[in-house]
Order: C-alpha cells, then sequence, then structure tokens
C-alpha cells in the first residue's frame, strides 16, 4: 500500500483515442490558467471605507473563512476604526494580526470587535489570521 | 476566548475518534480489493461492497471533515486558496470519482476502464489531516504558554486596609492609594511602594533575578512578585493595565503579534503558494492520462499531489518559534520589542555599553577622603563645612560628598551658608561659618594661585583608579581632597567577557575624561573606547560607528538619557530599573538592570533564529521533494509511486514537526542566565 508497484492492478495502461487525449490536455491547461486567475488576478480595487462625523473610518468586516471586504481602501492620515464581525466557527480566524502595526485581536464567535488604528502613511498594510492563512490588505492611500 | 479554544478542542477529539473508527471499517470493507481478490473469509459480501464503502465514508468528509469543505467554499468565494482548499479537492475528487464508478459501474466497463473505489482513500486521508490539525492545535496551544504563565502570577485578592480593618478584595477592585497588606510567603497583588514593615521579595518570575530583593519603607514592590520572609504594607501606585506585569504581557504580545523579514519573504511565497500546486496537480493528472490512458490512476497522482502540499508549514514556521522565543524571553526578563528586534540582534557586530548607569551603578561614592598636611581644621569640622555647602549644589559629585560626609557626622545640623555661588565646570564656594569655602576641581584652585604641589601625587593615585577628584579649600588653605567614584556593577566584568565569547566588538561610550574611561575599560576589559562624549552626542557616535561598517551595532542605555543614541542603533537595549518598563521606546528592554540580560539577550536571538531557519528550510525541503514525488516524476527511475494516502499522512505530520521544533525553544537556557528558583 505504500509504494504502489507497477505490476498492481491499478498500473494498467488503456488505450484512449488521440482526439479524447487532446481534449483532457485542452480543459487541463483551461483549468489551469482559470484558477490561477481566479485565485491571483486582482479583483475588484478593493472596498473604501466610509467616514464618520468625527472624521473617523470606519469599516465592518466579516469573518467567514475569509474576510469580507479582503481589500480594504482608507485615506491616508486619517485615524480608523476596523470592526471585526467573526462568523466562522474555525479556531484559525479567532486572532487577527495586524504585524505592521504590532496588533493582534481576539475575536470573539458571532460578536463584533474593534480595532483602532492610528492615522497612517500611503502603503500596503497586509493583515492576517492567527495561522497566517487568511489574508486581508489593508491599502492607505493619500 | 480560552474556554471557546477548548470547546473547539473537544470537538476536534471527538470527530478525530468518530473519522478514526469509521475509516477502519472501510479499509476493512476495502481489504478484498486492494489484495486483488474477490472475497476474504469471515467477511461477507455485503460488507465489502462499495455501497457498504460509500455508506461509511461519507460522514467521515461531511461530518468529521465539514469545516474543511466550508472553510474551501468561503476561500473560493474571496478568491482565496488555502489549506482547506487543498484537502477539500483532493478528498471530494477522490470521494466524487468513487461515487460515480458506485453508481454507474456499466458505463465504466463499456469503456474497458476499471472499477475500482478509493473511498478508502479519501477517508483516510481526512482522518490523519484532522489528527494532524488536533496534535498542532495542542502543540500552538503550548507555544502561547509564557503569556499564560506570566498572567496567572497575579494573586486573585490583594488584602486592603479598609476602615483601619485589613479586608480582602478583588484585585480588579483594588486602586491606586490603597493600603495593601503582604504577609510571609503571599504575593504581591499589584505595584506599590512600602509604606511599613521590611521583608526579601523573590522578583526572579519577572526580572529573572534569582536573589531575592530587600524591601523597607520608601522602595518599590512590583505586583506578582513572591514575598518571602517578612510582613509589610504598601501603597498602591499601579493598578490594572497600568502595572509592571500587564505591560510586560502586552509587550511581548505585541512582540508576538509583528514579523521578521524572513516571514515577509515566506508569506509572499503562502501567497502563491495553493494556485501554483493546484496547477501541478492539474499537470500530473493530464501528463499521466496521456501516458497511461488510465483515468482513475492519472486521478490519484491528482489526488497525491494537493494532500501532500502543506502551506501551513511555510506559514507557521516562523510565528511558533518568534512565539515561544518572545515567552521564553519574558521568563527570564528579556522583552523584546518586535520579532525584528529578535532577528537584528542575533545578526549584531558590534555592541557599544553606556558607562554610566549601564557597567557602573550610575551613583558616585565618595572612596577616599585624604587630609593634605597643610590643613588645620579637624575631620568633623571640615566635613560639617563641606557638607554645608555641597548640600546646595545639584551636581552628582557634590551630593556623594554630602552623602559620605552626612553619614561619617551621622545626621548631624549643618551650619548656614551664606552667599552660596556655583562656578561652572569648577566648583561651589560659599562663606560657612564666618569661613571662606571652596570645593572643586585642584585645576580651579590652580587658576586661583593655590599652591597646589601636595595635591598632586593624590590626584594621580586617585585618576588612576578611575576617581574623580574634588579638593576642600578654607580660608585658601588646601584642607582636603575627595576621590569619587562610579563603582562598577557586580557581574559587569563578567558580562563583558560572555559578550566577547560571543564574538562581538565590545566599545565602551562615556562622557568621562579619558583617563578615567579608559581605567573603567580596563577594570572590566573593553579595549575600545569612546570618552568625553557629551549626551547629546551619543547618536552621531553609534551612526558613525553604523557607517564604518562595525554593524549592525547595539547601544545599551539606562534608557532615559540615552534615548536618541538607543533609537539610532540597530538594536536599542534599555536596562530597566525592575519598576520601569515604560522605557519601551527600546528595541529590547532588560527588566532587572543586569548586564548579564545582554549576552542572554543575544545568545536567545541566535537560538530563535537557527530555529526559525531550520523550520522554513524544512518546511521548503519538504514540500519541494513532496510534490514532485507525489506527481510521480521518479516513477520512470524507481518505480515509486506515492499513495495518496501517504501522501496525506506526510503533510499532516510535517506542519505538527514545525511546531515541534519551534517548541524545543523552550529548552533554551543561556549559559550565563542564572537558573530560575522557581
Amino acid at each position: 500500500m505504500l509504494i504502489l508497484a507497477a505490476e498492481a492492478p491499478l498500473w494498467r495502461t488503456i488505450d484512449q483515442p488521440v482526439a479524447l487525449k487532446g481534449l483532457v490536455a485542452m480543459v487541463g491547461l483551461l483549468l489551469i490558467a482559470w484558477q490561477l486567475w481566479w485565485f491571483l488576478g486582482r479583483h475588484g480595487g478593493g472596498v473604501a471605507a466610509r467616514e464618520s462625523e468625527a472624521g473617523v473610518q470606519e469599516i465592518t468586516i466579516t469573518v467567514d473563512g475569509g474576510y469580507t471586504p479582503s481589500r480594504i481602501q482608507v485615506k491616508a492620515g486619517r485615524p480608523l476604526r476596523l470592526s471585526f464581525h467573526r462568523i466562522d466557527p474555525s479556531g484559525c480566524v479567532a486572532q487577527v494580526i495586524f504585524p505592521d502595526f504590532h496588533k493582534t485581536l481576539d475575536l470573539p464567535l458571532e460578536a463584533t470587535t474593534s480595532l483602532e488604528l492610528p492615522p497612517t502613511e500611503a502603503g500596503v498594510y497586509p493583515f492576517h489570521c492567527g495561522m497566517n492563512m487568511v489574508r486581508g490588505v489593508l491599502e492607505v492611500v493619500d | 476566548m480560552e474556554r471557546e479554544l477548548a470547546r473547539e478542542r473537544t470537538l476536534l477529539r471527538r470527530k478525530v475518534s468518530v473519522a478514526a473508527v469509521l475509516t477502519v471499517l472501510v479499509m476493512v470493507s476495502s481489504l478484498p480489493h486492494m489484495l486483488g481478490l474477490h472475497s476474504l473469509p469471515y467477511l461477507p459480501l455485503w460488507f465489502t461492497s462499495p455501497w457498504t464503502q460509500l455508506i461509511l465514508t461519507t460522514p467521515v468528509l461531511f461530518w468529521c471533515g465539514r469545516d474543511f469543505f466550508t472553510g474551501a467554499v468561503s476561500a473560493f468565494r474571496q478568491h482565496s486558496a488555502d489549506m482547506n482548499t487543498l484537502v477539500a479537492a483532493g478528498t471530494g475528487i477522490a470521494y466524487l470519482t468513487s461515487l460515480f464508478t458506485t453508481l454507474f459501474p456499466q458505463v465504466l466497463i463499456a469503456e474497458g476502464l476499471p472499477t475500482d473505489v478509493y473511498f478508502e482513500t479519501a477517508a483516510v486521508i481526512l482522518t490523519l489531516v484532522l489528527l494532524g490539525r488536533l496534535l498542532e492545535a495542542r502543540a500552538r496551544g503550548q507555544t502561547s504558554e509564557a503569556i499564560r504563565r506570566l498572567l496567572q502570577l497575579q494573586p486573585p485578592t490583594a488584602r486592603v486596609v479598609r476602615n483601619g480593618q485589613p479586608v480582602d478584595v478583588p484585585v480588579s477592585l483594588v486602586v491606586v492609594g490603597d493600603l495593601v497588606q503582604v504577609r510571609p510567603g503571599e504575593k504581591i497583588p499589584v505595584d506599590g511602594e512600602v509604606s511599613e514593615g521590611t521583608s526579601w521579595v523573590e522578583e526572579s518570575m519577572l526580572t529573572g533575578e534569582p536573589t531575592p530583593v530587600a524591601k523597607a519603607a520608601g522602595d518599590a514592590v512590583i505586583g506578582a512578585s513572591m514575598n518571602r520572609s517578612g510582613s509589610f504594607t504598601f501603597r498602591v501606585s499601579r493598578v490594572g493595565a497600568d502595572t509592571v506585569l500587564a505591560q510586560i504581557v502586552e509587550l511581548v504580545r505585541q512582540a508576538q503579534s509583528s514579523r521578521t523579514q524572513v516571514q515577509r519573504l515566506a508569506d509572499q511565497v503562502v501567497g502563491w503558494f495553493v494556485p501554483v500546486v493546484i496547477a501541478m496537480a492539474i499537470t500530473a493528472f493530464v501528463v499521466w492520462f496521456l501516458i497511461s490512458g488510465n483515468p482513475v490512476l492519472a486521478m490519484l497522482f491528482l489526488v497525491s499531489v494537493l494532500v501532500i502540499a502543506c502551506p501551513c508549514a511555510l506559514g507557521l514556521a516562523t510565528p511558533t518559534s518568534i512565539m515561544v522565543a518572545s515567552g521564553k524571553g519574558a521568563e527570564n526578563g528579556l522583552i523584546f520589542r518586535s520579532a525584528e528586534a529578535l532577528e537584528t540582534a542575533g545578526k549584531l557586530r558590534t555592541i557599544v555599553l553606556d558607562k554610566t548607569g549601564t557597567l557602573t551603578r550610575g551613583q558616585p561614592e565618595v572612596t577616599d577622603f585624604e587630609r593634605l598636611p597643610g590643613g588645620v581644621l579637624q575631620a568633623g569640622t571640615l566635613l560639617a563645612l563641606t557638607a554645608a555647602l555641597e548640600s546646595r549644589s545639584e551636581h552628582p559629585l557634590a551630593e556623594a560628598i554630602t552623602t559620605y560626609a552626612r553619614s561619617q557626622l551621622k545626621d548631624a545640623d549643618l551650619p548656614a551658608v551664606q552667599g552660596f555661588e556655583a562656578v561652572a565646570g569648577r566648583g561651589v564656594q560659599g562663606v560657612v561659618a564666618g569661613q571662606q569655602v571652596r570645593v572643586g576641581t585642584p585645576r580651579w584652585f590652580e587658576e586661583l594661585g593655590i599652591d597646589t604641589a601636595a595635591l598632586k601625587p593624590l590626584v594621580e593615585r586617585l585618576e588612576a583608579a578611575a576617581c574623580s577628584v574634588a579638593a576642600a579649600v578654607v580660608d585658601g588653605r588646601i584642607e582636603a581632597c575627595f576621590g569619587v567614584a562610579d563603582p562598577l556593577k557586580t557581574g559587569s566584568e563578567a558580562a563583558v567577557a560572555a559578550l566577547r565569547r560571543l564574538g562581538l566588538q565590545v566599545v565602551m561610550l562615556s562622557g568621562d575624561a579619558r583617563r578615567t574611561a579608559e581605567v573603567v575599560a580596563d577594570q572590566v576589559g573593553i579595549e575600545r573606547v569612546i570618552a568625553e562624549v557629551r549626551p547629546a552626542d551619543k547618536a552621531s557616535v553609534i551612526r558613525k560607528l553604523q557607517e564604518q561598517g562595525d554593524g549592525p551595532v547595539a547601544m545599551v542605555g539606562d534608557g532615559i538619557n540615552d534615548a536618541p543614541a538607543l533609537a539610532q542603533a540597530d538594536v536599542g537595549i534599555a536596562m530597566g530599573t525592575g519598576t520601569d518598563v515604560a522605557i519601551a521606546a527600546s528595541d529590547i528592554t532588560l527588566i532587572s538592570g543586569n548586564l548579564a540580560g545582554v549576552p542572554a539577550a543575544i545568545e536567545l536571538s541566535r537560538a530563535a533564529m537557527a530555529n526559525i531557519r531550520q523550520n522554513l528550510f524544512f518546511a521548503f525541503a519538504y514540500n519541494v521533494a513532496g510534490i514532485p514525488l507525489a506527481a510521480g516524476l521518479l516513477f520512470p527511475l524507481t518505480g515509486w509511486l506515492l499513495s495518496p494516502m501517504i501522501a496525506g499522512a506526510a503533510m499532516a505530520f510535517s506542519s505538527v514537526s514545525v511546531v515541534s521544533n519551534a517548541l524545543r525553544l523552550r529548552n533554551f537556557r543561556p549559559a550565563r542566565l542564572p537558573l530560575p528558583t522557581t
């Protein structure tokens, strides 16, 4: 079971029509191209935070498998309040970490937790879950 | 939070048990097929049918492994792919093809294709990954143990004096200004200042210093430290988030939330890792289909590639090491402000030590009091005159002389001073008890035309012993001279030796005269001295060292006067006084004022960075070696095909091994750090 020898019943060559082989190769290549585009391509320019009367930018992020929205645009030089609403029970997303701000936020399940960030310079500041698998990006623009 | 994690672990454990039982049944059921037989004795035919395997596997995937699928779907909607994507795709594909075979075997038979099912593959992979996740969760819980232990140090209640009566009060209700009683063997609940009583207090859990510290009225006590022998009462000065303990916890948490430069690289890799693995898996399928024409075989390669890849190991490689290392540091009174501080401290080449307050105690003391042949006054009278004059000055030297004189005079009243004047850089003068008294540098008296010949040999001897010299002159007669020195801290010499053993260039920085500075440097074994540096120029000295290629450079100072130099250095190390963690502006804070913490911090940094390198190497090497193996790249050479089940097992244990390797840092103990006494 560890290593299947070539003689095992599994190893069996079957003659397939060339057309089918071509089709499989085609579909495979298309599938590769599509998934690379889907996962790595840029989708949308991010969601802008709305500004409250006090001049604080605010946005609520839903935590469910990923961060919705995961790309957040804010203006430079204004304070920011991020509210995370976690509905995903997975322990992975129980923490959100902002490495550039040295901040870790514990997110209780089915609750909204807020994080206040000071005004920052323009730049791209990633954030991620405790295990570094679920990610989002804070885009600070002038 | 804690309770939620515990509940999650319980649920995970239950899922692993259920999955394990069902998976064993599926494996038994698929035995005849695996052995290439029609049936086995004692196994009824219905039990080995694909339908039984379907029924047994379905709950394993969709109840035990539900989180993988829901996680993968939500991540997919977010245009992101992670661990869940790979596990869900791998097991899902094996399950779906087997389902098709079970439902429509005649389609495959008509095409001349095999009708094998691979339910057991899906079930085994899922169970192993789930088990890996459970082990990993358990190990990860231990990485944050240091913080948990720190938090548990604080006792739940304090004995507060209310209306003259001691009352037990929850710590959260204690306010600044309260009087708190502490009995022998009890923990001190919050920070404060002793108002009554004396005792020995053990602060090792916060400072890493093993020897108990004597406490009397006026001394500061730190919350969470342990009272040893005596009873005392203290006035609360800080509660809640302001306490030293809370600040340490906060600093460590901050460090654990930051990331190193190497991590940034790993993060970028993790970002495109999963899509690339999916592309490789599809490629493996296509290539093997073209070679063999066997879709089932090609599918098994696809599944193997998907489940062997482990982006988790890459993502966990540095954060777990940083977690353990910064927690370990806190246990020993070494607080790292960020992961980058930990990283840079491991690469240091030069370490600059400030003399005053770092190598020395920072409080000058009179070491010599010498009468001169021409003097006529009695020692007591002379000391009273000098002390009266010097007590008006704020110069550190003057303070040392006053303290010395007072201790000799047993706190007798000092005569009044008239016409007090401080002459900058020279000394002080005034009329005391009708006599003109001057205390100052020998040079000043030369300038005033007083015969200082008798003073010369004394001055030379005292300066050679790193003393500053002040002479006392009454009515133009040189009466005596004082040798004032800032004594070395115990352990300074050993710490410098330890730093040199670590291969660092040690430089001493001092505002003192070159000769004095060199004597001190000689005593502790430092060869390179930069003396006569004004406090404002310290930062530029550091910059010069960095430009000369001595870097990365660390600066060790008391954190208050040296702030600009600490900021200029690649790593600023502040020596705390045990009660003031507010000096968080530095990259590393030593809670105790012990210089031995500096080599310890550097050793810990090096150990942590070595650990991170091992983890990253392992994680990269694992994926780089595992994926081609799973894709069957070695098959033409060796005839090896990796079973998808083995691929799943390898993946599950790769992230467990990364976390376990990071946990090895818990055993780190710098050679020069004393053993914690608890």
